[in-house]
C-alpha cells in the first residue's frame, strides 16, 4: 500500500462526512424507533386484538333439535344418529387413492370426478362426507379399518319421522344452503313455524389455530342447549287409525277436534307423503314427490276448500232464526223443487219431501225448505254469521298454506267480480253451493262454535297454547233446535244419516249433518240419493262427500269432519267414515 | 501475506463481545421461530458459524497490504462470479441468485458489496485528493457501482441490488465527492420521479402501491407486511415472553426465519428488546468508526467506515421492511437471518472491520 501524505484538509473532509452520515443513520434509527413505538405502545391494543382474532377460531357445534311429541308423549319427530364416511385430507396425502379403495371395497358407486374437484376446494383439517355409511357398511369398513388412514366414520344428528302420518302436519327440514350453516333449519308446516323453539342454541368450541387452520388446542367449549320439545294436541292411534279409515285410491280428509277445548286431536289428508326422505336426501323420490299431480304435499284438512254443501246449512237455519224469518212450527211443502223468477230450484229428493218444518228440514237435509228461506235472506246476515262461527278465517296454529276460504257477500260480489248480488245465488249459497268454499278444519270448527253455542274455542295443536274463546254468543233456544235437529238427522228414522245407528249399533250415538257438495250441475234432484250411482260419470266430475259429526250426541266432546273427494253422497262414503273415527276417539278415549 | 500471531492480542475484543452477544440473540430467535426447537434452523446456523469462524479469523490476520493490493482481483472474481450466476445459477423462488461451490450455495451478490467497498477504498485513496473531488474522478466509481447494481437486479435481486449502489455512493460521498452533486442529484430524482412512475411496469405500480397501502391485497402481497405489524405491535411495551410470540409460531408470519426474522424478535421481547437490539447494533455501528477519526489513510478510513456502515444500514433496511416504512425488497437482518451467504459475508465484513480497527498506521505498516 503506498502511504499517501494525505492533505489535513481531506482528511477533515472524510470526518465532516462521517459526521454527517453518521447523523442521517441516527436520524433513520430514530424513525425506526418511533414507528416501533407507534406500533408497539400507541397501537398495542389494536394489534393485540388483530393477533387473537388471527390465532382464534370458533367452531359452532349443532344443537339438538327439540322433539316433537304427541299429546300422550308418543314421538312424533326426533333426532337419530347418522354414520357418514368422511375423508380428512391432512391424514394422508394418498387419500384419493384410499377413497378408490373404500369405492371397490363397500361399493359405495363414488363419483370421483366430481369429488376430486369438491375435495380441491376443501380445507385440509375439516372432513369431506363421502356417503352415508350403512351398519353392514360400517362392520365391513371396520374389518379393514387398518387399510384406511384419511378415511373415518363420523357420526352426526339427522331428524327422524317415525310414523308417516304426521308429514302434512309436522313438515320437514331443508339442507343448509351455504356451508357456514351448521344446521339445517325447518322449512315447512310446525317444524317451520316452531323454528326457534326447536332449534336450540349451538356450543362453541373455541380453539387456536395457526395459519394453515389446524388447530393447534383447544381453549374452551361452550356446550350447545337441546332446542325445546313441542307436544302436540294430536293423538297418535286416532291419527293412525284415521288415516286407514281414508279410501287410499281417493283424495280426501278427516279433522278430529276436541269440543271444549279446541285440541285437533288428528288431521289427515290422502295422499300423504314421508317426511324422511327430505332427510335421507332420496332425491329421485323428492323429485317424484313435487311433480306429483295428486299433490301429496297439499294438506286437504286446511288447505283444501270444498262447497260445504248440506253441512252448511244449519248456518242458514240459524239466519233465519235470528232474523225472526222462521217460525219453527209453520210447515213448508216441498214438491221437489222451488221457483224464483222464471228459475226452477230442485231438492235432491225429486218427488218432494211433502210438508217440511225446520227440524224436518236439517233431518232430512230438504233443500226446497231453505230455497223459501233463501228467498227472505240477506245474504250478508250469512256471510256475518259464518265469520262468527269460524269461517272466512285463517287459523294461526303454525301450519304453512293454511287458507281462510270464502263465504260470499255483497260487498265481496262486488269487489271480486264486479257484479251485483242475485237473490238466486242466495238460494243456492243457504244450500252450501255457488261460491261457499270450506276447509274441513273450518267445518269442524263451525261445529265446535253450534256445540258451544257460539262463543268457541279457537283451534289449537300446541298443547302448551291456551284455550281461547271467540266468537259471539247464540240464543240457546236456537241453538238447542239445531242441535236437536242435527241429532235426529242420525238418530231418528228418515234422517239423512240414519243408517249409521242401524248399522253399527255399538258405536257411539252421535250427531251430525252430511253433506254432497256438487263438482259439476249434474241433475240436482238426484244429488243426495243413496242409490244414485254415477259410474257412468267421470270420477272427477263425481260430488264431493261430506259429514260433519259429534259424539257423544247428548254431551258432544268429540267433533269429526270428513271429505272425500269425488265420493259420491255425504250419506253413503263420509258419514260412515266419521262415525268409526268418532267411535274410536269415544273407546279409546283420546 | 499474514500478520504475526501475536498481533490477535490487538483485535478489538469489545467488538467482537458484542458480536457474539448480538449473534447470541439470532441463534435464542432461530430457536423461538422454530416453535421452540433448535431444528431446523438454529443449529444449522450454529454449525455454519463454527463453521466460519477459522477464516474469519484468518481474515482478521490478514495484511492490510494483501487487501489493499489484490481489491481489483476480488471485484473481477466477483464479477465472474455475477455473470456465472445468471447463466449458470440455481434457481430459487422466482430468482437465480446462487451458485454451487464445493457443496454451497452461494449467493455471490453479498460479496459484492465488500469487493465493491474494498476496490472503491483503493481508487479513491489513490486519487491522493487534496479537498473536494470533482465529477469527473467519481464517474469510474458511479459506472461500477450502476453495473454490479444492474448485474444483481437482473436476477433479479433488488434489495441486494439497491444496497449495493447505496454503498457505492455512500463511498462517493464519504470520499468528499463535492456536496452539489449529491444534492443535484437527488433534486433531479425527486423531480422526475413522477414521469420514472409511467414507466414502470403496471406490477410494479401495483407493489409500490400495496406497499404505501398494504391493505389493498391483505392476502397476497400485502399480507407480509399485515402478518408482520400485527405480530410486532402485539409484542407490546414488555413482549410477550420467550417463546410466547403466538403470531410467529402459529405461522401466520412467512418467511419469519429469513427477512422477517425481527418481528419474532420484537414480538417476544417488545419495544424494550428491540430498542436495546438498535442500540447493540448502533454501538457495534460506532466501534470502528470511531477508530477512523483517528487514521490518515483514506483506504483505511473508507474500509472501516463503509462496512461498518454497510451491516447497520442493512439493520434498519431491514426493521424498516418488517414494520412497514420501506417496501418488502428482500434483504437480510444481520446475524439474526437464517441463511450461510449472508453470515459469511457479515463474518468477514466484521474480521475486515476488527482487521483494520487494529492497525497503527504510525509502526511499520506502511513500510
Amino acid at each position: 500500500m503506498e502511504k499517501n501524505k494525505t492533505s489535513e484538509d481531506s482528511i477533515k473532509i472524510l470526518n465532516r462526512r462521517s459526521f454527517i452520515i453518521i447523523i442521517f443513520a441516527a436520524i433513520l434509527s430514530l424513525i425506526v424507533s418511533l414507528r416501533l413505538f407507534s406500533l408497539q405502545v400507541i397501537n398495542f391494543n389494536f394489534y393485540k386484538k388483530k393477533s387473537v382474532e388471527n390465532k382464534l377460531s370458533i367452531k359452532l357445534i349443532p344443537p339438538l333439535r327439540g322433539d316433537i311429541y304427541d299429546s300422550k308423549k308418543n314421538l312424533l319427530a326426533g333426532s337419530s344418529s347418522l354414520y357418514e364416511f368422511v375423508v380428512f385430507k391432512n391424514l394422508s396425502k394418498d387419500h384419493l387413492h384410499e377413497i378408490k379403495k373404500l369405492d371397490s371395497l363397500i361399493k359405495l358407486k363414488l363419483n370421483f370426478g366430481e369429488i376430486s374437484k369438491q375435495l380441491k376446494k376443501y380445507n385440509e383439517y375439516s372432513g369431506f362426507s363421502l356417503s352415508r355409511a350403512s351398519w353392514e357398511q360400517i362392520v365391513e369398513f371396520e374389518k379393514n379399518k387398518f387399510l384406511f388412514n384419511s378415511i373415518k366414520i363420523i357420526e352426526s344428528k339427522k331428524r327422524y319421522y317415525p310414523y308417516q302420518n304426521f308429514s302434512q302436519i309436522i313438515g320437514y327440514m331443508g339442507q343448509p344452503t351455504q356451508s357456514s350453516e351448521i344446521y339445517s333449519k325447518g322449512v315447512f308446516h310446525l317444524e317451520r313455524s316452531y323454528e326457534k323453539h326447536l332449534r336450540g342454541t349451538p356450543g362453541k368450541i373455541f380453539s387456536e389455530v395457526n395459519a394453515k387452520g389446524k388447530t393447534i388446542r383447544e381453549i374452551s367449549i361452550e356446550k350447545s342447549i337441546k332446542g325445546n320439545d313441542l307436544d302436540l294436541t294430536l293423538d297418535l292411534n286416532l291419527q293412525n287409525y284415521a288415516q286407514s279409515q281414508l279410501p287410499s285410491d281417493k283424495k280426501g280428509s278427516i279433522v278430529v277436534i276436541n269440543v271444549s277445548d279446541g285440541s285437533i286431536l288428528s288431521m289427515n289428508s290422502n295422499p300423504t307423503f314421508d317426511a324422511q326422505i327430505f332427510e335421507d336426501r332420496k332425491n329421485n323420490k323428492i323429485k317424484d314427490l313435487l311433480n306429483d299431480d295428486q299433490k301429496p304435499l297439499l294438506n286437504r284438512a286446511f288447505s283444501g276448500f270444498y262447497p260445504p254443501g248440506s253441512v252448511f246449512k244449519p248456518i242458514s237455519a240459524l239466519v233465519g232464526l235470528q232474523k225472526n224469518l222462521i217460525d219453527t212450527k209453520k210447515e213448508v211443502f216441498c214438491k221437489g223443487h222451488s221457483s224464483l223468477g222464471d228459475r226452477k230450484y230442485y231438492c235432491w229428493k225429486k218427488e218432494g219431501h211433502g210438508k217440511v218444518n225446520l227440524k224436518k228440514a236439517i233431518k232430512e237435509s230438504c233443500d226446497v225448505y231453505f230455497y223459501e228461506l233463501a228467498k227472505k235472506t240477506n245474504i250478508d246476515d250469512i256471510a256475518s254469521l259464518s265469520t262468527n262461527l269460524g269461517l272466512n278465517k285463517e287459523y294461526d296454529i303454525g301450519l304453512s298454506n293454511i287458507g281462510k276460504g270464502l263465504v260470499p257477500s255483497k260487498k265481496w260480489k262486488r269487489a271480486f267480480l264486479d257484479e251485483g248480488w242475485y237473490q238466486g245465488e242466495t238460494l243456492i249459497t243457504c244450500i252450501g253451493q255457488g261460491y261457499n268454499q270450506t276447509s274441513p278444519l273450518q267445518l269442524a270448527t263451525l261445529y265446535s262454535a253450534i256445540l258451544n253455542g257460539g262463543k268457541y274455542p279457537i283451534p289449537k295443536i300446541n298443547k302448551n297454547t291456551p284455550t281461547r274463546f271467540t266468537g259471539k254468543s247464540l240464543n240457546n233456544e236456537h241453538k238447542k233446535i239445531i242441535i236437536n235437529s242435527l241429532n235426529a238427522a242420525v238418530q231418528e228414522p228418515r234422517g239423512t244419516a240414519y243408517k249409521l245407528s242401524i248399522s253399527n249399533p255399538a258405536f257411539v250415538k252421535i250427531g251430525g249433518k252430511t253433506g254432497t257438495s256438487q263438482v259439476i250441475r249434474i241433475k240436482e234432484s238426484e244429488r243426495e240419493d243413496d242409490e244414485y250411482k254415477l259410474k257412468q260419470i267421470e270420477e272427477r266430475f263425481k260430488d264431493h262427500s261430506l259429514f260433519v259429526g259429534y259424539a257423544p250426541y247428548n254431551n258432544p266432546k268429540y267433533i269429526a269432519s270428513v271429505i272425500i273427494e269425488n265420493g259420491g253422497s255425504g250419506s253413503a262414503v263420509a258419514a260412515p267414515i266419521a262415525h268409526r273415527v268418532l267411535d274410536f276417539a269415544h273407546k279409546n278415549n283420546v | 501475506m499474514f500478520r504475526e500471531f501475536k498481533s490477535i492480542y490487538n483485535l478489538n475484543w469489545i467488538y467482537v463481545f458484542i458480536l457474539l452477544i448480538i449473534f447470541w440473540i439470532g441463534e435464542i430467535n432461530l430457536y423461538s421461530a422454530a416453535g421452540g426447537s433448535l431444528d431446523p434452523w438454529a443449529s444449522n446456523q450454529l454449525i455454519r458459524f463454527l463453521f466460519f469462524l477459522p477464516l474469519f479469523f484468518l481474515v482478521t490476520m490478514l495484511e492490510p497490504k494483501f487487501i489493499y493490493n489484490f481489491a481489483e482481483i476480488f471485484l473481477i472474481l466477483v464479477l465472474i462470479g455475477l455473470i456465472t450466476t445468471l447463466i449458470f445459477g440455481y434457481t430459487g423462488m422466482g430468482a437465480t441468485r446462487w451458485i454451487r461451490i464445493a457443496g454451497f450455495n452461494l449467493q455471490v451478490s453479498e460479496f459484492t458489496k465488500i469487493a465493491l467497498v474494498i476496490f472503491m477504498a483503493k481508487y479513491f485513496h489513490k486519487l491522493n485528493a487534496e479537498k473536494t473531488i470533482g465529477l469527473f474522478k467519481s464517474i469510474l466509481p458511479l459506472l461500477v457501482s450502476i453495473i454490479f447494481f444492474l448485474l444483481v437486479a437482473i436476477q433479479p435481486d433488488l434489495g441486494t441490488a439497491v444496497i449495493i449502489l447505496a454503498l457505492g455512493l455512500v463511498v462517493i460521498f464519504y470520499a468528499g465527492i463535492k456536496l452539489i452533486y449529491p444534492l443535484l442529484s437527488l433534486g433531479i430524482i425527486l423531480s422526475i420521479s413522477p414521469i420514472l412512475w409511467t414507466f414502470l411496469k403496471p406490477y410494479q405500480q401495483n407493489r409500490i402501491q400495496i406497499f404505501l397501502n398494504p391493505d389493498l391485497d391483505p392476502l397476497g402481497k400485502g399480507y407480509h407486511i399485515i402478518q408482520s405489524k400485527i405480530a410486532i405491535g402485539s409484542g407490546g411495551l414488555q413482549g410477550n415472553g420467550f417463546l410466547e410470540g403466538s403470531q410467529s409460531s402459529l405461522d401466520f408470519l412467512p418467511e419469519k426465519e429469513t427477512d422477517f426474522v425481527f418481528a419474532i424478535f420484537s414480538e417476544q421481547f417488545g419495544f424494550t428488546g428491540s430498542i436495546l437490539l438498535i442500540s447493540l447494533f448502533f454501538i457495534m455501528f460506532l466501534i470502528p468508526i470511531l477508530k477512523t477519526y483517528k487514521l490518515t489513510q483514506v483506504f483505511n478510513k473508507i474500509i472501516l467506515f463503509v462496512l461498518s456502515f454497510k451491516i447497520f444500514f442493512e439493520f434498519l433496511i431491514n426493521i424498516s421492511m418488517t414494520i412497514g416504512i420501506l417496501p418488502v425488497v428482500g434483504v437480510a437482518l444481520p446475524f439474526m437471518s437464517y441463511g450461510g451467504s449472508s453470515l459469511l459475508s457479515n463474518l468477514i465484513i466484521c474480521a475486515l472491520l476488527l482487521n483494520f480497527m487494529s492497525i497503527n498506521e504510525n509502526k511499520r505498516m506502511f513500510s
